[in-house]
């Protein structure tokens, strides 16, 4: 009589793959998409975008979705987004109140409308609604502000809802993830064991990108921060990048194993979004991914972006610069620097004078240093 | 204590070498001629002190001056042979053993960078002589010469690493002949210093005493129980347990000493020392019983300093009573047969702890109420966290770390975006936004991403979704992929490349000291010193016939497969005659050859080139100067 018993229905549950969390961060920076206006508006890129968020839904039942806008002066939350002013309320138990505003009641117009699958249905309602909020909210000075987009915010909310949810996952989840959560992070992203039952909620971070990088660099270190934050909690940032070109973003999603696709015909966002963003870590196990393969590493100085093959590196911030610095003052942490007799003029041919010009500094007799270079 | 001094010659002449009363200079005073002759050396120039090794008869002192003006590499040396006879050991003893205290002192007083290594020190040394290094060995390891200097060391350093070892004899032996072994190995060792300083290190560590007794373990053979002690173990339990020693020194003429020994491990007293629990079972010795009372610590003098925190006489005074508080029973001194485990445990680690030299904190410091004592009896559980010392990073501008290359296209960017009216562009995007996504979610996905394809065909392409950018789109994603999957496949073939193991080996021996004479080559041509400009040409001949032992391996690789490839072709001849067809050969499947060298090599051999491209250059250049001037 074991066969009828109800809790091997759960025995089976606790083995299914667990379900995947797909934070979407999107750029919502007023200029970008204004010159973007003319191949691809906001408007067409969002119901691409929750085309491939319902594509998302649609894989597992249990999958998630999340929406972070990330604007020209704040980061701000598209979906979830808890809002009591929000005419559609939902209960604990996600129960829409029946009595429904007069703009529920509009759906009638659409007879497709009301028989819309409901996970699409809410993250649709919250992403527009939110949206126009969010649009309205923005005043004209705050655009003339600010060139940029508030990347490193949008990805901090992004990390730190991920990690709610990885820990709410686990929790729900019992007793075969409680060893890993209390093992240092949350169980999230990929997981480095390979062993499929003790995975924890696979979570990821799509970008999608309309801004240039130079006006975030005041975030730079908020950025690098989250960046490496993701990399440390296997969470790879995908790339989606409609116009202009980022090369932290890169940087960022080759180090955490993601994919980066600079789009090349941005009408085509939604095949793009299809082939190369839908498959999740476990898929992209056995694919071959079509990021892209040429990541610029090489290292360009700081002083005048030169590729160097030969740098000096501040041993305090690790700025690289490509000739030796004016009385070793590093010109972005302003640590005094000693540096050895490296650099010197070389002399190739013996002299018998002893007095030798030199290019750099005094003599090599005169500045000793402790140790020499060391070898690559 | 009075400096030391002794007699010494210096140059043949007899004489009186002293350290001055306050430990700044060492003076030799010649014993003929007076004052006139007098040398006087400061301890702040010395830089080197050598001596002859106990073993060797002759003791010679050996000190090197660095004069404040003189240059980096040319120390004078000062050779001092004492002549006192059967006491010259011991004068040479007091006189280095004060002079490398008072250099230390001198040098942890200066702080300053220690001088820059001198090409080919490892010259200077006279290894006729076969100087032992004399100077506390404690230092050994912040001195790079030293390191540098130390044959031994290197000789052992290179014992122990086999990898290192097979690269340093390839070099030696195909280093240019114009580069002596003594300048061949100062430059091999100058990059490894830190190797070397790790492995003086290691090897100056001795591991420390143990507990002896609870190692002795008796074995039986033939019903008789046996036990075998070796002359160190009797030594270290007299060291640890001094009243065995007491017991010994009273006992064993009347004993001999095998009964001594014997008795002593089957008495009460044995058991006791170990710290096992007495029965009454045990066999009692008239003897050793009478020892049982006795004071465990024998005459071992007992560090008196104990930190206030630890120290249970505090509690002593403690009357908890007095507050109407229950009697206090914990931390309490006990009388010595409780646990006798514990207490032997104790006392033995004290014992051993005492025979360790402390590396912190000095044991003649002044013992009384101190700031130390004060902060040692803080409750420091109740003070709240500390606060972290970070140090801050202050960056200045941060613009510059994303611009990359493509400057320009960011400027135009930003200026198209000065262009734009904010309000305009916002109110389009609310408009847009109104009209296409209605609030309650009811937005026609459908319709907004599939493009009507009715209407103008030219226009719709223009739409986004439309069949011709879904085409291309997919095209670019598609083009990805290959580039990447023919990326992977490339890294698939690990191994040795499709090259035998041997010659893979040899490529990467090769390699190895390719790198070297890279290394060597660029610490002389970057140095600017002229004196080294000779040795920077032979550098760069070895540098040359480098790239042809690359070039060497190469068609060593390319035979190898050629003979691979001949037996293919055989072997389709054969298939050929036997059955008339003929098999397709795919020669190309064929690994290794000239091509993969050369692919491995590709950056040694583009850095070859750079450095005697750069080298040609700078020749070219001062010959310019040379004949303009």
């Amino acid at each position: 009589m074991n066969a009828v018993d109800a809790t091997e229905h759960y025995e089976t549950s606790a083995r299914d793959p667990a379900p995947a969390l797909l934070t979407v961060v999107l750029d919502t920076n007023p200029h970008a998409w204004a010159l973007l206006e003319d191949s691809l508006p906001l408007s067409k890129a969002i119901a691409n975008i929750l085309v491939f968020l319902n594509a998302h839904l649609a894989c597992n039942y249990a999958n998630e979705v999340a929406v972070v806008a990330s604007h020209s002066q704040k980061a701000a939350w598209l979906y979830p987004h808890e809002n009591p002013a929000t005419k559609i309320s939902h209960d604990a138990d996600g129960d829409v109140s029946m009595n429904g505003s007069s703009t529920n009641n509009n759906t009638t117009e659409g007879p497709g409308q009301v028989n819309k699958y409901r996970p699409f249905r809410i993250v649709e309602e919250q992403v527009t609604h939110n949206l126009r909020e969010l649009m309205a909210s923005t005043s004209g000075p705050d655009v003339k502000a600010n060139n940029s987009t508030m990347m490193a915010g949008a990805l901090t909310l992004a990390l730190s809802h991920i990690n709610r949810r990885s820990i709410a996952w686990a929790e729900a989840h019992g007793a075969d993830t409680a060893a890993e959560t209390s093992g240092g992070g949350p169980p999230s992203g990929g997981h480095a064991s390979g062993t499929d039952t003790t995975e924890g909620l696979q979570s990821r971070i799509l970008i999608v990108s309309v801004s240039g990088a130079s006006d975030s660099a005041h975030q730079y270190i908020p950025i690098m921060n989250s960046i490496f934050a993701c990399q440390r909690l296997h969470i790879p940032i995908d790339v989606c990048k409609l116009s202009g070109d980022a090369v932290f973003l890169q940087q960022a999603s080759d180090a955490t194993k993601g994919i980066y696709m600079s789009l090349t015909e941005p009408r085509g966002l939604l095949q793009y979004l299809m082939m190369a963003f839908l498959p999740d870590q476990r898929s992209r196990r056995h694919l071959v991914l079509p990021t892209r393969v040429d990541v610029d590493f090489r290292a360009a100085c700081f002083c005048h972006r030169r590729v160097v093959d030969i740098g000096f590196v501040c041993s305090i911030c690790l700025s690289i610069f490509c000739e030796p610095l004016d009385n070793g003052t590093c010109l972005t942490c302003g640590t005094n620097l000693e540096i050895g007799d490296y650099g010197a003029k070389p002399a190739v041919v013996a002299r018998k004078r002893k007095k030798k010009k030199r290019v750099n500094g005094p003599s090599g007799t005169a500045t000793p240093t402790p140790t020499p270079t060391p070898g690559p | 204590m009075a400096p030391p001094s002794g007699s010494a010659a210096y140059k043949k002449k007899d004489g009186t070498l002293t350290m001055s009363q306050d430990r700044q200079s060492i003076s030799w005073i010649p014993a003929a001629g007076g004052a006139t002759g007098t040398i006087t050396l400061s301890v702040s120039q010395i830089t080197n002190l050598q001596q002859t090794p106990a073993s060797n008869p002759k003791v010679m002192l050996k000190i090197f001056v660095l004069p404040p003006d003189a240059p980096d590499n040319s120390p004078e040396q000062y050779v001092f042979n004492f002549t006192a006879g059967a006491n010259a050991r011991a004068e040479a003893d007091a006189i280095k053993d004060a002079l490398s205290a008072a250099i230390q002192a001198a040098k942890t007083a200066q702080a300053a960078p220690t001088p820059s290594p001198a090409p080919g020190a490892g010259e200077g040394m006279s290894t006729a002589m076969a100087f032992a290094s004399a100077v506390s060995s404690k230092s050994t390891w912040d001195n790079d010469k030293w390191l540098k200097g130390d044959v031994e060391l290197q000789q052992s350093l290179l014992k122990s690493d086999p990898n290192l070892q097979r690269m340093f004899m390839e070099s030696l032996h195909t280093k240019p002949d114009t580069l002596t072994a003594g300048q061949f190995m100062s430059q091999f060792w100058s990059t490894r210093i830190h190797l070397l300083r790790a492995h003086a290190i290691e090897r100056s560590q001795t591991r420390g005493s143990y507990n002896v007794l609870s190692t002795l373990k008796p074995r039986v053979e033939d019903n008789v129980t046996k036990l075998n002690i070796s002359k160190e173990q009797i030594q270290l339990i007299f060291n640890q347990h001094p009243l065995v020693r007491r017991v010994y020194d009273e006992n064993v003429p009347k004993l001999s000493e095998a009964q001594f020994w014997s008795r002593f491990f089957q008495s009460r007293l044995f058991k006791k020392l170990r710290g096992e629990r007495l029965s009454e079972t045990d066999a009692t010795d008239a003897i050793l019983d009478k020892y049982l009372q006795a004071d465990e610590h024998g005459n071992l003098p007992r560090e008196a300093h104990v930190p206030h925190f630890l120290n249970l006489e505090g509690n002593e005074v403690n009357n908890s009573q007095r507050r109407g508080n229950r009697p206090d029973l914990d931390m309490r001194w006990s009388a010595p047969d409780k646990v006798p485990i514990i207490r032997t445990l104790n006392s033995l680690s004290e014992k051993i702890m005492a025979n360790v030299a402390p590396a912190d904190g000095d044991p003649h410091a002044p013992v009384g109420m101190d700031e130390d004592t004060y902060n040692e009896l803080q409750l420091r559980d109740l003070r709240g966290d500390e606060e972290a010392d970070r140090v801050l990073l202050n960056i200045r501008d941060q613009s510059r770390f994303f611009s990359a290359q493509a400057k320009d296209s960011e400027d135009e960017q930003n200026r198209l975006f000065a262009q734009q009216d904010p309000e305009k562009i916002l109110s389009d995007l609310r408009r847009e936004i109104e009209q296409n996504l209605p609030d309650d979610g009811t937005a026609p996905l459908g319709r907004l991403v599939e493009p009507d394809e009715l209407g103008d065909e030219k226009e719709s392409n223009q739409q986004p979704g439309s069949r011709v950018s879904l085409q291309k789109s997919s095209a670019q994603i598609i083009a990805a992929i290959r580039d990447r999957r023919a990326q992977t496949d490339v890294s698939s073939t690990t191994g040795t490349y499709g090259l035998s193991s041997g010659l893979y080996d040899r490529l990467n021996l090769t390699h190895a000291t390719t790198t070297e004479f890279l290394h060597q080559f660029w610490q002389a041509f970057l140095s600017g010193n002229p004196d080294r400009a000779a040795e920077l040409s032979s550098l760069v001949d070895s540098l040359s016939r480098a790239m042809e032992r690359i070039k060497a391996v190469a068609q060593d690789a390319e035979a190898e497969r050629q003979v691979e490839v001949d037996r293919k072709k055989r072997h389709a001849r054969e298939v050929m005659e036997a059955t008339g067809k003929k098999p397709r050969l795919n020669l190309s499947s064929i690994q290794g050859g000239e091509k993969v060298v050369n692919q491995l090599m590709g950056p040694t051999i583009q850095a070859l080139e750079t450095a005697q491209a750069k080298y040609k250059a700078a020749l070219a250049e001062e010959m310019k100067e040379a004949s303009a001037q």
